[in-house]
């Protein structure tokens, strides 16, 4: 996230709730790179990954006064509205949703080339940082929340019985978590 | 569940991370407004995921926020790179746009201005015929006052022996109160080129040069004016080199007696 904030959420939330565009403006400077970087994980074609974003900007804007800040910080809420429409957006063209990471999942270097070589973000020393979080942790926090897959999902994807699920994304937050303070 | 448990159990990073199911959704939602703890430990969990989103952000190609505002109908003021590609393809717009309309207008023009022309050709054509019309009316008129005024007298002029055209006829009508005389030479065949007809009044015995007969537009002949005489006692009509001479040397064609 870029540092110089200006609103606080709070303000941010209510002002996007009286329909103003300067915070929304704000809004996209602040969190489109985040939700983009979700998106681009999902989508391979760029120009479809270029429409979901606008699309999902869209729905945001549209849709504010169904947020509830009671149920979660807003970027869950944006993250889940553009996470979900990236889902329906690929199924409706007939991808399946394993597609982009099933080829090489458990591999670092694949994420290394793919997602973390982003150099135009400012935040490389955080990127170095969570490169250190052990393969298997990240894969299990990258498939639910980049990818959208489902707790049974994710229990096929890295064979690991359903119940055991939570646990290790429980463990693998911790491990980010601490990487972060 | 115990707080305790609650925070332990990993449904709380499930649900961040969008993985628990509808149900636990709602088991979820519940905790949070009833142990500030649980809420504590979600608001942590979502910030720590925010940052992890943060640090994988991949920054939109520039543009995109211009087409969100602009499919909102808003007018964006931040994205400044943007802004210029927005006012190029505004410009690349409006040209292709004039091109368009030059284009269109080209065709127009050859269009219009092909049917200008046959418009104004046939219009032209109509004005001729117009006057023509009028023209042969005019014509018709004259004759028509000479045949029917009560003055004139008509002598036919028919076929004698020899005449070169046995077809050939004429009428004379010979205004009584003027004697004024006119010549209806419309059953005379055309004289060839470099001839013409010339009718000779006979007077005392003698013939008398009494005009040449001429065709406007060297097709047909129509009722024409001719020499006027006080007496006559016969019309003669011969054929004789443009412009005639003092007496007859050309052969006769038609003649009528009084």
């Amino acid at each position: 996230m870029p540092s110089n904030i200006k609103y606080s959420e709070e303000e941010l939330v209510d002002l996007l709730r009286k329909k103003d565009q300067q915070a929304f403006s704000y809004l996209y400077d602040n969190y489109a790179a985040a939700l983009n970087g979700i998106i681009t994980r999902m989508v391979d074609e760029p120009q479809l990954a270029e429409d979901i974003l606008q699309e999902a900007f869209i729905k945001i804007w549209n849709n504010f006064a169904q947020y509830d800040n009671s149920k979660g910080r807003l970027f869950t809420w944006m993250l889940n509205i553009t996470r979900n429409f990236t889902i329906d957006t690929l199924r409706s063209k007939g991808y399946r949703k394993q597609k982009k990471i099933s080829q090489d999942e458990n591999s670092v270097s694949y994420y290394k080339d793919k997602n973390y070589s982003e150099e135009r973000f400012d935040t490389i020393g955080l990127k170095k940082q969570l490169l250190n979080i052990k393969p298997d942790l990240r894969v299990i926090i990258d498939l639910a929340y980049f990818n959208g897959y489902t707790q049974e999902e994710i229990s096929k994807e890295m064979s690991i019985p359903l119940g055991t699920v939570k646990t290790r994304m429980r463990t693998a937050i911790n491990e980010l978590r601490k990487l972060l303070q | 569940m115990e707080k305790e448990e609650i925070i332990s159990s990993g449904l709380l990073e499930m649900y961040v991370v969008g993985a628990a199911s509808p149900e636990e959704a709602v088991q979820v939602e519940r905790w949070r407004s009833e142990y500030p703890e649980v809420a504590a430990e979600l608001l942590a969990i979502e910030q720590s995921m925010e940052s992890y989103a943060g640090a994988n952000a991949v920054a939109p190609p520039p543009g995109v926020k211009n087409k969100i505002f602009a499919s909102l109908n808003m007018v964006s003021a931040q994205e400044q790179p943007a802004k210029i590609v927005r006012m190029s393809s505004f410009r690349s717009m409006a040209a292709a746009a004039a091109v368009i309309l030059l284009v269109g207008s080209c065709i127009f023009n050859y269009i219009y201005y092909n049917k200008y022309r046959d418009a104004d050709s046939k219009y032209r054509q109509q004005q001729q015929q117009l006057a023509s019309l009028n023209q042969h009316m005019n014509d018709m008129d004259n004759d028509m006052s000479v045949v029917r005024s009560k003055y004139s007298l008509p002598v036919s002029l028919s076929n004698v022996k020899d005449a070169p055209d046995p077809n050939a006829a004429a009428k004379i009508f010979w205004m009584k109160n003027t004697g004024e005389v006119y010549v209806d030479p419309g059953n005379m065949p055309m004289a060839p080129k470099g001839m013409q007809y010339q009718l000779w009044a006979f007077v005392d015995g003698k013939p008398v040069d009494g005009g040449m007969i001429s065709s406007k537009d060297g097709k047909t002949y129509s009722i024409q004016k001719m020499k006027t005489f006080g007496k006559a006692e016969a019309f003669a009509i011969t054929l004789e080199t443009a412009g005639g001479h003092p007496e007859p040397k050309g052969k006769l064609y038609v003649m009528g007696k009084i």
